[in-house]
């Protein structure tokens, strides 16, 4: 089985050198050193600015050549398709922001030339989406459509869902969620999407599946204050994911670990960020940037009938203060080499394509100052997979 | 009426005032100031801690502190004001607070920093023993005992290790103590069935001795002591070092398999994923041979027949893993012992959340037998560092225990 990647930039700790070296090098998995059953033998690099690690993996494994363009990837220099699979990483590098701080990378304009060579070939292969499938909604729909269209399996998204959680637990299928909340950091189109990607593998095991949301409203600067100060946002579910993470800042010097109050929040805390949205079906969920308060994504929810609010956190091994490796990227490499295999994604891209919209629905109402936004578009319907594809094994 | 709500209030009319207030608890240190174990502690009882997903406060209250050493940067005063408790200048005035019996419900020992001598094998002369010794002649006085926690190892010594479990049995009360490793997270979360068959093991550790290898030899033997026929002790240890150790390896003495294996699980490869952010096979490309300097080898052969290596990898790695082969299971079975990160350390959490458990019901959770013969597993293996690295036989290490049915990960 012959892979391709088509990716941005590949230099120490980028996505792409993460997902690459753990296709040419292996990597551990179920207690042995795993080496995928599959060569990637094509690589386009779209930067190749100096730290630039591909030209020395293409060196070292001669089985992997990099092609100018994407077309000669896919086609191995020829004419038509010759790959079984694509990765397609379009995180990292130097791209442009817009007026909405989004993060122009090329994902959209990768993933048309990609399929045009299965147009031209007459075929295609399934194809995997680093994070979010595009900062721009219409295009994002345009891509999961034109998917289903040509009828390939399509996987994207981010590593918070498939990666270990400290505790082991899964949401119960079928449970009655209300809330749901994930006190994570990071920034605005960048890791709110890990940390909506963190609240949907969860919600959308509830009762009914998915059924799309219909409105999303940010809140950021006095209004993100005084938003926590009235609890438009369940303090209790806050209070417990904050209790699953690992890197609470200590609100008072001298002490290592010590529950913060509001106002040592407002002291910790740099420019924090809520993304407060309605599901069709009547779930509200809250995503937060706790920046300078936590530097881990936690998560709760309250279930009918249980007494206990559910929380756990989605562990990162993140490089480099706290280990090497982005571990993380290990369970999401496992699900992409089953889908390469079988050719079924392991879960549904329609959390990807609503978690994408939601970025984007947040990004805009953060730039409509804070309004709410209305999302009749994100109606997206779908059933979770019964079987749980996060870390366990 | 259920059963246990009518215990409840059938007895509530015979408590007396003391026994519905907070548990009172006095704290025993070496050293208290920042990021030392005992602040860690100490502070949780104070503060409180996180599990479960919500935050902690047990009904304890820290009435007394007893600190050895007071260096730069001790908080013993500054807590003391604050949370309305006093630092006495003995222990047996801390245990009495200031008064002539007994007058705390538990006793945390933390004896981890601070400034003390080390010996010829390299152990640093905490003293846990003499700490527990004087509580133990409160609680003889007194004709009362409560429960007490020690921090890691009983004492550097197995004899002196021996005697404050005797002394516990003496005088009936629970003990706990250990490493935090055996309660934190496991990636994955993998616990072995009790009653496993267990073919061969190694833990992989790093840091320095004997504080080090002391919490890589308590995880091991959490996950061991679950094997067919519970513990029965050690017969025999050996520690070896530097390229010895890979010889060893090469003549199966222990197994490169399980090497592989445990290593699979660490977030912390060194060298080339330092270098460039690459996974590696350290095993497979021989780059772990580059990167060890001063690797050792502690061999341990249990009464049973089972044989255990923890090899102490600095330069490879810089976490803890596992691996053992049981039988039945389809491949080797390996986890990481997670360590989260300073300053809050949560895994601690998880350990105060066993002492809780124990000052409320006064039941230990899980044995200190386990404690005990990992102490004595590590002194005689230091001592066989010392003498030109010989196998020593241990019949004193004849430590009999069968390990908790339950399961003591957070799981919840």
């Amino acid at each position: 089985m012959k892979i391709a990647a088509v990716v941005t930039v590949v230099h120490k700790y980028s996505h792409a050198q993460h997902f690459i070296d753990r296709f040419l090098e292996g990597y551990g998995w179920n207690g042995v050193h795993h080496k995928p059953p599959m060569d990637l033998v094509a690589l386009y690099v779209d930067q190749t600015p100096p730290g630039d690690l591909s030209r020395d993996r293409a060196a070292r494994f001669p089985t992997l050549k990099i092609y100018p363009t994407i077309a000669e990837a896919l086609t191995l220099g020829g004419s038509s398709l010759a790959v079984d699979g694509v990765l397609l990483i379009g995180e990292h590098g130097d791209y442009k922001y817009n007026e909405k701080h989004q993060h122009l990378y090329p994902r959209y304009e990768m993933f048309q030339q990609i399929v045009k060579v299965f147009q031209t070939s007459g075929r295609s292969v399934p194809v995997f989406n680093d994070k979010h499938l595009s900062w721009n909604w219409e295009w994002a729909k345009e891509m999961y459509d034109t998917s289903r269209k040509m009828g390939f399996a399509f996987m994207a998204g981010s590593s918070l869902p498939v990666t270990w959680r400290t505790p082991s637990l899964e949401m119960p299928l079928g449970a009655r969620v209300s809330e749901a909340l994930c006190a994570g950091y990071g920034g605005v189109d960048s890791y709110d999407f890990h940390a909506l990607e963190t609240i949907q593998c969860m919600v959308e095991r509830r009762r009914g599946g998915e059924t799309g949301v219909k409105w999303v409203e940010a809140y950021r600067g006095d209004r993100f204050w005084e938003a926590l100060r009235n609890g438009v946002w369940p303090k209790d579910l806050m209070e417990a994911a904050l209790c699953r993470s690992h890197t609470l800042t200590p609100a008072r010097k001298g002490f290592n670990h010590i529950f913060p109050t509001f106002d040592d929040m407002r002291r910790i805390m740099r420019d924090p960020v809520a993304y407060r949205y309605e599901h069709n079906d009547g779930l509200k969920c809250t995503m937060l940037l706790m920046n300078g308060l936590v530097q881990d994504f936690n998560f709760a929810a309250r279930i009918a009938g249980q007494p206990r609010i559910f929380s756990t956190q989605m562990y990162l091994p993140m490089p480099p203060a706290r280990t090497t490796l982005a571990n993380f990227f290990s369970p999401l490499v496992n699900n992409i080499e089953k889908m390469f295999l079988t050719g079924k994604p392991t879960y549904p891209v329609e959390r990807t394509l609503l978690t994408t919209g939601l970025t984007a629905a947040g990004v805009e109402s953060l730039f409509q100052n804070q309004t709410r936004y209305e999302t009749p578009h994100l109606a997206v319907k779908y059933q979770a997979p019964k079987e749980s594809t996060y870390w366990r094994t | 009426m259920r059963r246990r709500t009518f215990l409840a209030s059938a007895a509530a009319p015979f408590l007396s005032p003391a026994q519905t207030g907070p548990k009172r608890v006095a704290i025993i240190a070496t050293v208290y100031r920042y990021l030392s174990h005992a602040q860690h502690f100490g502070d949780r009882f104070l503060v409180g801690y996180p599990w479960g997903g919500a935050w902690q406060r047990p009904n304890l209250k820290v009435v007394s502190l007893y600190v050895d050493q007071k260096p730069e940067g001790d908080q013993s005063e500054e807590r003391a004001r604050e949370f309305g408790f006093q630092v006495y200048p003995t222990i047996a005035e801390a245990l009495c607070c200031g008064g002539s019996k007994l007058a705390v419900d538990a006793v945390l020992i933390i004896a981890e920093h601070g400034k003390y001598p080390v010996n010829e094998k390299g152990q640093i002369l905490y003293p846990r023993y003499e700490f527990f010794k004087q509580c133990v002649d409160v609680f003889e006085k007194d004709g009362r005992a409560v429960p007490v926690y020690n921090d890691k190892h009983l004492s550097y010594s197995f004899a002196k290790a021996k005697w404050m479990v005797g002394a516990s049995k003496r005088l009936n009360f629970p003990v706990l103590a250990g490493s935090s490793l055996p309660v934190t997270w496991r990636l994955p979360d993998l616990e072995l069935p009790l009653g496993c068959e267990i073919e061969d093991a190694l833990m992989v550790g790093v840091g320095g001795s004997d504080p080090m290898d002391f919490h890589a030899l308590e995880a091991m033997q959490c996950m061991l002591e679950r094997r067919k026929g519970g513990e029965t002790g050690v017969k025999a240890v050996q520690l070896i070092e530097g390229d010895a150790v890979w010889k060893a390896g090469e003549e199966g003495r222990w197994s490169k398999e399980l090497l592989v294996s445990a290593l699979s699980r660490s977030d912390s490869p060194l060298g080339l994923t330092l270098a460039d952010g690459r996974t590696q096979d350290l095993v497979g490309s021989g780059e772990i041979y580059k990167l060890v300097k001063n690797p050792a080898a502690y061999f341990i052969e249990y009464n049973d027949g089972l044989k255990a290596t923890l090899l102490m990898l600095n330069g490879a790695v810089r976490d803890f893993n596992f691996a053992a082969r049981v039988k039945g299971a389809p491949g080797p079975q390996a986890t990481q012992f997670l360590l989260t990160p300073e300053p809050n350390v949560t895994y601690s959490a998880c350990l105060v959340h066993k002492i809780v458990e124990m000052f409320e019901t006064r039941r230990a959770p899980y044995p200190v037998e386990r404690t005990l013969l990992v102490s004595g597993i590590l002194e005689s293996c230091l001592t066989s560092r010392v003498q030109n690295h010989q196998r020593l036989e241990t019949p004193h290490l004849k430590v009999d225990y069968s390990p908790p049915r339950q399961s003591q990960l957070p799981r919840t």
